[in-house]
C-alpha cells in the first residue's frame, strides 16, 4: 500500500520523482484524490510557505517543492474535474503587460495551486483584455498581478481600470506584488491586498475568498 | 582634487573634497539612453544621438561632456563584446521611443507578430533569438533556451563555454581603453568580465548561439540546491580560469585601473535573500575569496560586489571574502537602513549607491522628494569618507528630467555647491 505520508514529505522535501511515483502507487490503488490534496499536498505546501516566510527556504526550495506539488496534481486534476470538486477559490494569475517576469508569478500560482485554488496562469507579459477574458470564462473571483519592473508598475493600474469599465471589478479581488510593488502602491491603484512574498498572498487570497464567501 | 584623487580618498574610507559621484562606469551604476538624452537637452549639450553601449538594458553612453555638466568622478572600461556577443562598434543610427540613438553594427532586431523587437546572439539572424523586449518596452529580457536535461550527461564544462582564457583582442581593447580612462582624470573602474559566479542575467547566455548545460533560470536555482557538486565545479573551473585571465588583464592595465566590477550576482529579494548564509559561504565565498585575495595581492585594484536586494546578512561575509565595495545598495530592501548599513559596516566598505531610489522616489517622487532623500542620504553615507554617489541601480526610463537634476543638485547643494 502507498505510504501516503512520502507524498506529504516529498512535497516539502522538493523531491518531484518520489511525490509523483506515490501518487500514481496510491490512484493505482483507488485512493481518494481529494484526500491526497486535502491530507497531504496542502498542509506540505503551507509548511512549505510557513519556512519561507521563517527564512528556512528559499527561492531554490520553493521551486523545488511547487515542481513537486505540480507533479502530483497533473495527474490528480483529471480525476477532481470528474468528481466535481470545488476549490478553495479560482483564481486569474499574470505578470502584466509589458514585463516578462515570471518566476515571482509562478511560485505565487504553484503556492496557490498547493493550497487548493483552481489557479488560471496567464503566463508574463498579459494585457488588461487578456485578464477580463480569464475573469469572465473562468468566473474567477480572485485576480492576482505581478510586476518586478517599475516602468510596468502603471500596468497594474491599466489593469485594475480593465476590470472596472468591464463591470468586473466588484466581483473579484485584486491582489498585487512584486519587487517595486508597496502596500501603498497598492492602496493608490484600488488593489484590494499587497503580498510582499508568495505566502503572504496566498493567506490573503484564502482571507478574501473566505470573507466574501461570508458576505454572500 | 581631482576626480580620480577624490574617488581614491573616499575608497580609503576618508572623506574627500566633496562627495564623488558616478553614473555610467558599469552596467548597474548608469542609465536608460532615453534617460542619457534628456539630460544632454537638459544641459544643452551638442545635439547628437546617445550611443546604446549595453544592448541588455539599453543603456546611454555618458561622454565627458555630460559627464563634466553632471560632476561624476569615474570612467568605465567596458569589454569588447556587449551582452548578445556582438562587438560595440560599427556605429548606425536606430530611433527608440522618439530618441535618435546609435546602435553597434551587429544590433540586428527582427519584429514578431505580438510586435516584440528580437535580438539575435553575434547579431546572427539566422540563430534563434536570445532576448526580447515587449512592444512598448524599454529593455530586453534573454530569452531562455534551455535543451532537456539528461542528468547523466550533465558535464559542467557546458556550463563553461563562456569562460576562455582572454584573447590577444581583449587584452589589447583593454590596454587600449584603460589608458584612455585614465587620461580623462577620473578614477577607473574595469569591468573585464568572467569572474560572476552564477549571476543570474548571464546563466541563459545571451551572447551564445546554442548554449548548453543548465540555461534555465529556475532550473538554475533548483541546482544550487539540488546539483551542489556540479555548481562547485562549474565555479572551480571558472575561478581557474578568471585567475590567469586576471593575471595577464593585469600585464596590460597595471595600475591604471581603480577598481574592478568582480560580480552582479544578486543575493537579496526585496524582503529576503535567495539563499542562506550557510550556503553562500559553502557555495559562494571560496571562490570570491580565491579572486579577492588574487587582485589584493598582485594589484592596487579595489573589488566591486553589486548585489540587489535585502544582503545585509551576506555583508560580514562580503567583508570577509575580500570585497571594499558594495552597490547597489537597496536602502529599500529589508533590513537595509542606511544608518545601521554604516555604523555597521561603513568603516570597513564602501558604499557605491545607496543616493536614491529607483523604484519609488527618482521615477514617481516630486523634485522636492527627491532632494530630500538625496541630502539624508548623503548625509549617513558620506561621514568618513567610504561612500560614492550613486542612485541604487540604473536610472529607469520614463525617470522625469527635472527629477534627475534635483538630485544632481541635490549632491552639489551637500557638498556646499562645490
Amino acid at each position: 500500500m502507498a505510504d501516503l505520508q512520502k507524498l506529504y514529505e516529498a512535497v516539502l522535501n522538493g523531491d518531484n520523482k518520489t511525490a509523483v511515483a506515490v501518487t500514481k502507487e496510491a490512484l493505482a490503488e483507488n485512493a481518494d484524490p481529494i484526500e491526497l490534496i486535502q491530507k497531504y499536498m496542502i498542509p506540505a505546501m503551507a509548511e512549505v510557505g510557513k519556512r519561507f516566510e521563517c527564512e528556512e527556504y528559499f527561492v531554490p526550495e520553493l521551486l523545488l517543492s511547487a515542481r513537486a506539488m505540480k507533479g502530483a496534481l497533473e495527474l490528480l486534476r483529471p480525476l477532481l474535474a470528474e468528481k466535481g470538486a470545488e476549490p478553495t477559490g479560482r483564481v486569474v494569475i499574470g505578470t502584466v503587460k509589458g514585463d516578462l517576469h515570471d518566476i515571482g508569478k509562478n511560485l505565487v500560482a504553484s503556492l496557490l495551486e498547493g493550497g487548493g485554488f483552481e489557479v488560471t496562469d496567464l503566463g508574463a507579459d498579459v494585457p488588461p483584455e487578456k485578464f477580463v477574458e480569464a475573469v469572465q470564462l473562468r468566473n474567477a473571483n480572485v485576480v492576482c498581478l505581478s510586476a518586478l519592473l517599475t516602468v510596468t508598475m502603471p500596468a497594474m493600474r491599466t489593469t485594475i481600470e480593465a476590470l472596472k469599465n468591464a463591470g468586473l471589478r466588484d466581483r473579484v479581488k485584486v491582489l498585487v506584488g512584486g519587487a517595486p510593488v508597496t502596500p501603498q502602491f497598492a492602496k493608490e491603484i484600488g488593489a484590494d491586498g499587497y503580498g510582499e512574498n508568495a505566502s503572504v498572498a496566498v493567506n490573503l487570497a484564502r482571507d478574501m475568498v473566505k470573507a466574501s464567501s461570508h458576505a454572500c | 582634487m581631482t576626480c580620480r584623487e577624490r574617488v581614491l580618498t573616499a575608497l580609503a574610507h576618508r572623506e574627500p573634497d566633496r562627495i564623488p559621484m558616478d553614473f555610467g562606469s558599469t552596467a548597474v551604476t548608469g542609465m536608460h539612453v532615453t534617460c542619457v538624452a534628456a539630460l544632454r537637452e537638459h544641459f544643452g549639450l551638442e545635439r547628437r544621438p546617445v550611443k546604446v553601449h549595453e544592448p541588455y538594458q539599453m543603456l546611454g553612453l555618458v561622454e565627458p561632456d555630460l559627464q563634466d555638466a553632471m560632476g561624476l568622478d569615474v570612467e568605465g572600461v567596458f569589454p569588447r563584446k556587449t551582452m548578445f556577443g556582438f562587438p560595440n562598434e560599427g556605429w548606425k543610427e536606430w530611433r527608440f521611443h522618439g530618441v535618435d540613438v546609435l546602435v553597434p553594427r551587429d544590433f540586428n532586431t527582427t519584429v514578431d507578430e505580438k510586435g516584440d523587437l528580437l535580438i539575435y546572439p553575434e547579431g546572427d539572424l539566422t540563430a534563434p533569438p536570445s532576448g526580447r523586449m515587449p512592444a512598448g518596452g524599454f529593455f530586453f529580457d534573454t530569452i531562455i533556451r534551455q535543451r532537456p536535461i539528461d542528468e547523466a550527461r550533465l558535464d559542467p564544462a557546458d556550463n563553461l563555454e563562456e569562460f576562455q582564457p582572454v584573447s590577444a583582442a581583449d587584452l589589447a581593447h583593454f590596454r587600449e581603453a584603460a589608458a584612455a580612462a585614465r587620461a580623462t582624470g577620473r578614477a577607473v573602474m574595469a569591468n573585464f568580465g568572467g569572474t560572476a559566479f552564477g549571476d543570474i542575467a548571464l546563466v541563459p547566455a545571451p551572447f551564445l548561439k546554442d548554449p548548453k548545460g543548465i540555461r534555465d533560470v529556475a532550473e538554475w536555482y533548483m541546482a544550487t540546491h539540488t546539483r551542489r557538486d556540479y555548481i562547485h565545479r562549474i565555479f572551480d573551473r571558472q575561478s581557474e580560469i578568471a585567475l590567469q585571465n586576471l593575471e595577464a588583464i593585469y600585464g596590460a592595465v597595471g595600475d591604471q585601473v581603480d577598481a574592478v566590477f568582480l560580480c552582479g550576482t544578486d543575493f537579496g529579494t526585496q524582503t529576503s535573500s535567495f539563499c542562506s548564509t550557510a550556503t553562500f559561504r559553502e557555495l559562494y565565498f571560496p571562490y570570491y575569496r580565491r579572486l579577492n585575495d588574487w587582485i589584493h595581492q598582485h594589484t592596487p585594484w579595489k573589488t566591486f560586489k553589486h548585489s540587489c536586494g535585502a544582503v545585509e546578512r551576506f555583508i560580514e561575509s562580503f567583508i570577509e571574502c575580500g570585497f571594499d565595495i558594495l552597490n547597489p545598495v537597496q536602502c529599500s530592501a529589508a533590513g537595509m537602513e542606511p544608518a545601521h548599513l554604516k555604523s555597521a559596516y561603513g568603516d570597513r566598505l564602501v558604499f557605491w549607491g545607496g543616493g536614491v531610489d529607483t523604484q519609488k522616489t527618482l521615477p514617481f517622487g516630486t523634485p522636492a522628494d527627491v532632494r530630500e532623500e538625496v541630502l539624508g542620504r548623503c548625509e549617513v553615507f558620506s561621514r568618513g569618507g567610504g561612500f560614492v554617489f550613486d542612485s541604487i541601480h540604473n536610472v529607469q526610463a520614463g525617470t522625469p528630467v527635472v527629477n534627475l537634476v534635483a538630485m544632481i543638485d541635490a549632491v552639489r547643494e551637500f557638498n556646499g555647491n562645490k
